[in-house]
């Protein structure tokens, strides 16, 4: 799988970056090849991420898309090198020419934050709640720097002002449960962005937030992506908030990477079953009332026991004899990537019917 | 730095496919501690019925003071001429049958009370509580001196006495963890399924605070053992001659400098049995949580 | 009780709710400042029967507490809720037990909503039990009809406990035990919030089929406005305890009266399915004021990008804009408004 790969990824970035971010310049921040991460625990083993492989320009917004199970938490997590012990992880990610995997941990410690920074779901218990917020991001700072600590107050002060806290000064001395959800979060994005990271992973930051809230935040991670040139991974399971906010998509299943492309590419021409069926399931406001979702039937494989072959074939409409044997995730398209033996066709691609809202 | 501090704690939560497929974690942490527990009951039940030990009282003064491995003593004798490992057997007994009485009528008694008080709620939770706290609050071996003093020293006593130890104890561990449960949607959904309050309490509070309890039970164990002894100790539990392990290293020590072993052979059957006890608990403790 | 005992004809209110008030003290750090929350203030709705009526609104809006105050459980402080015919504020503990046994909840925990050391068959046997059904063999009977129903085969899934189980698969058997008594009303709290998106999909056409097989009627209770327009045929908008809009659900996503509801529809990330384009969400400035101290006069004013002073000092009353359509605002977004 790897082989492939190599072609696909010297063909180079595909067309339509031409939303907003800078143009990639050809070198990637991040490349991933073949990387895959096995949960043991009591003689068994699961099976998390399956020869993942996915490249990311600097500067640019990638939705990482995919149920519960999918990896796509898992993937990022060991980027990171934030895995409990049981995960073996092998493969490669190179950051910016820099190998992550196997890398030692005081060595990734010094590099958490500074290259690569996160934010969780629950910004309840991200922070401690028994720290002023402001003292956090103070620290989060100095863990980056030899500021002394008023250099660090400012500099915290300018953090918490960029993440659009209001009032960040007043704030400084309050706890977290003095704040609601969504100005938690940005409290998080502050302390991530205390050492400057090129790249940002946000890990279903949104998820737990309300509606309105999950506006504001997405919004605010745009504006910082552009400000400071920064990258940044989404991961979600929700396709309507990545095909809003974000420039490349990577779908998931399995462990596997299963359709990559460009936004405007993958979600006009979507090509894999799977996403189809997932957009298909996408609750739409164009919808009527009581309309059947076309459903797709059984429950995502066991990852302790993977089928041979394609993982979605067992669910997937289009499956037959051919299934049997794993298809390649290689660029079939310019700048779109799907891993399928029966892709679907532009005809068929809308999974509902046209309705409209004005 | 605190994005990687909170990592850690979330990768538990986070969506790694491990949950459910938790397996049978540290069996033999489990297996070990009850093959220990199991062997000592069965040695102390079992035992002077079926080996070649003496009777543990009624011994020869002309056979006081036997060292170890004498002909027929296999651990010597105590200053009354009593078979020391025949005493170290029945005084198992007491201390088991007292330990066991103790955490039963805690678990049964103060499991009750604390879940009742935590499902019914309202003045009953208070009164309950209230005057369990009283009973928590009050120097709890003073209170036990009181109780063993005015009863006399017997073996129903010495259980009655620890028990007002226990009940609360377990009383307040189970009523915690019925407020948690009633939080809990299965609870509501208990109620609105017509299932009467009598019935939600035996079926759906019950076997998921019992593991919470039994696991306290098996820590309590050690405790009781060793309060047991110290009553003892003090002339106020099982009366002598009748052999306890407690009571045993009470009357060793008299003479600890001349024959230690008098002291060193209940204690270290005590603490071993303690330990095993306490392991026990801490397992199974780490394993129900694991759910 | 003859009352409870027939099916209003259609059309006719199942549910009508008056006037809920419900508050809870909370207590501030070292229990010592007290404060009020304002969960649900107030709040008068119908469900119809054969009708399924959703309910939005984000975290703190109330909704789960109005859910919780129908099935009286707890008890509101003030209201009535009337369910076929029946004032459920006014019954005695035994008849009301009686009475909810034709109105069951789903909720959103699947695992959480299940006794973890039970097994399906027992689980879905609770309310046959609790309800009195007598002939275990009749009740077996009834408990794999019904596991077919929510389409778990009894002889894979009768003998599991909750944890060897899905979240889909658990919430499918929640949705057997309440469904197994004939409920008339089914009050689903973010029942489908926690799934995936496939397999939620699934959840949600099995609540369609069993709507038009067993007639139900449902309270749907979600946060997601797609999902609650979906499957509503009316749908009620909350806000901070009070109800902002209640409408037709095409009428009231097409044309919504009420800022607030303009506001949530426009946050949405959506995606057109035919072009794949996307409609990027506009986001609401502020924070939401605290149901602790919540704002005089409109609740929403302070986030409300056409507040006037008006809003500031008198509370606006839940009122028929147009036919079937409510809405509790000054100044509703009709044509005029929507235009300028």
């Amino acid at each position: 799988m790897s082989l492939t790969d190599d072609d696909v990824l010297a063909a180079g970035p595909g067309p339509g970056p031409s939303r907003t971010g800078p143009a990639p310049d050809g070198e990637p921040l991040l490349e991933v090849q073949d990387l895959r991460v096995r949960f043991s625990r009591a003689g068994r083993h699961v099976h998390a991420v399956n020869g993942l492989s996915y490249r990311l320009e600097p500067g640019r917004m990638l939705a990482i898309i995919g149920e519960s199970g999918s990896g796509k938490s898992v993937s990022s997590r060991a980027l990171m090198g934030l895995l409990p012990s049981t995960a073996a992880v092998t493969g490669s990610a190179r950051f910016a020419g820099t190998e992550l995997v196997g890398m030692p941990e005081a060595q990734m410690r010094r590099r958490r934050g500074a290259d690569i920074a996160m934010v969780f779901q629950d910004p309840a218990r991200s922070l401690n709640p028994t720290m002023r917020i402001g003292t956090q991001v103070v620290e989060a700072v100095r863990a980056h720097s030899d500021m002394d600590r008023h250099a660090a107050r400012r500099r915290a002060v300018e953090l918490l002002s960029l993440v659009r806290l209001p009032v960040p000064e007043q704030r400084f001395a309050e706890y977290p449960h003095q704040l609601s959800g969504g100005m938690r979060q940005r409290v998080m994005i502050a302390i991530a962005l205390a050492g400057e990271p090129r790249l940002l992973i946000a890990d279903e930051a949104t998820t737990a937030l309300d509606v309105t809230t999950q506006a504001q935040i997405m919004e605010l991670l745009v504006e910082l992506q552009h400000r400071l040139g920064m990258a940044v991974i989404m991961i979600s399971h929700d396709l309507g908030l990545a095909a809003s906010y974000a420039q490349d998509v990577l779908v998931m299943y399995a462990g596997r990477g299963v359709e990559h492309a460009s936004a405007e590419t993958l979600f006009a021409h979507v090509r894999m079953p799977y996403t189809r069926a997932l957009l298909g399931a996408i609750p739409l406001l164009e919808r009527e009332s009581h309309a059947l979702l076309p459903v797709v039937p059984g429950q995502p494989p066991d990852l302790s026991a993977l089928p041979v072959g394609c993982p979605f074939a067992p669910r997937c409409e289009f499956a037959d004899e051919e299934c049997g044997e794993n298809p390649p995730f290689a660029e079939q398209e310019p700048g779109h990537r799907w891993a399928c033996w029966h892709p679907v066709p532009d005809a068929v691609a809308d999974p509902a019917p046209r309705g409209d809202r004005s | 730095m605190a994005v990687v501090d909170a990592g850690p704690a979330l990768v538990e939560h986070a969506e790694t496919p491990t949950a459910r497929t938790r397996g049978r974690v540290g069996s033999l942490g489990l297996v070990l501690p009850a093959a220990v527990v199991a062997l000592i009951a069965l040695a102390c039940f079992v035992g002077p019925l079926v080996l070649p030990v003496p009777p543990p009282i009624g011994g020869s003064v002309l056979e006081s003071y036997l060292p170890a491995f004498s002909p027929g003593h296999l651990l010597g004798t105590d200053p009354n001429g009593n078979d020391i490992l025949s005493r170290i057997l029945s005084g198992g007994r007491s201390s088991l049958i007292v330990a066991v009485a103790v955490n039963l009528l805690g678990l049964l008694v103060g499991g009750t009370l604390g879940a009742l008080s935590g499902f019914v709620g309202g003045v009953a939770d208070t009164v309950i509580m209230r005057v369990l706290d009283v009973l928590i609050a009050f120097p709890s071996l003073v209170l036990t001196l009181a109780v063993a003093q005015s009863l006399g020293p017997s073996q129903t006593n010495t259980i009655l006495a620890l028990a007002f130890f226990s009940i609360p104890a377990f009383a307040r561990i189970s009523r915690a963890a019925t407020l948690r449960l009633r939080e809990l949607p299965f609870m509501a959904s208990a109620v609105l399924c017509g299932t009467p309050g009598w019935r939600i309490l035996l079926r759906h509070v019950a076997p998921n605070i019992a593991p919470q309890l039994i696991t306290f039970g098996m820590l309590g164990m050690g405790i009781v053992i060793v309060i047991e002894g110290a009553l003892s100790f003090l002339g106020l539990g099982i009366p002598p001659p009748a052999p306890s392990w407690g009571n045993m290293i009470s009357q060793g020590q008299q003479s600890i400098s001349a024959t230690p072993m008098l002291v060193v052979w209940p204690s270290a059957v005590l603490f071993v049995t303690v330990l095993a006890f306490n392991l026990l608990g801490e397992n199974l403790r780490a394993r129900w949580s694991g759910r | 009780m003859t009352a409870t005992d027939e099916r209003p004809a259609q059309g006719e209110p199942l549910l009508r709710a008056r006037g809920i008030v419900q508050q809870f003290p909370v207590r501030g750090a070292g229990g010592i400042k007290g404060g009020v929350v304002h969960a649900v203030s107030d709040v008068s709705f119908e469900v119809r029967a054969g009708e399924t009526l959703g309910v939005v609104g984000e975290t703190g809006s109330g909704k789960s507490t109005l859910a919780r105050s129908v099935i009286q459980a707890p008890r509101p402080q003030s209201g009535e809720v009337h369910f076929r015919g029946t004032d459920l504020m006014r019954l005695r503990r035994r008849e009301l037990v009686q009475a909810r046994r034709h109105m069951q909840m789903v909720f959103q925990d699947p695992f959480g909503s299940l006794n973890p050391r039970w097994r399906v068959t027992e689980l879905v046997e609770e309310p046959l039990v609790g309800y009195g059904v007598r002939g275990s063999a009749q009740r077996e009977a009834r408990v794999r009809e019904l596991l077919d129903m929510v389409g778990l085969d009894p002889s894979v899934y009768g003998k599991r406990r909750p944890h060897e189980l899905s979240g889909g698969q658990c919430q499918r058997v929640a949705i057997a035990r309440a469904i197994a008594l004939h409920p008339a009303l089914v009050i689903c709290d973010e029942a489908v919030s926690s799934l995936d998106v496939l397999i939620q999909a699934q959840v949600l056409n099995l609540f369609e089929r069993l709507r038009t097989e067993l007639g139900l009627s449902y309270l749907f209770i979600s946060h997601d406005l797609a999902l609650v327009k979906q499957v509503s045929d009316r749908v009620a908008v909350m806000h901070l305890g009070q109800l902002a809009e209640v409408g037709p659900a095409d009428e009231l996503y097409r044309r919504p009266l009420h800022p607030y509801t303009a506001a949530l529809l426009d946050s949405i990330p959506g995606l057109d399915p035919e072009t794949g384009r996307a409609r990027r969400p506009r986001p609401l400035e502020g924070e939401a004021p605290s149901p602790l101290n919540p704002p005089s006069g409109c609740r929403f004013r302070t986030r409300c990008p056409l507040a006037r002073p008006r809003c500031a000092e008198e509370e606006p009353v839940l009122r028929e804009h147009t036919p079937d359509h409510q809405v509790a605002c000054h100044f509703p977004l009709d044509a005029a408004t929507r235009a300028s």
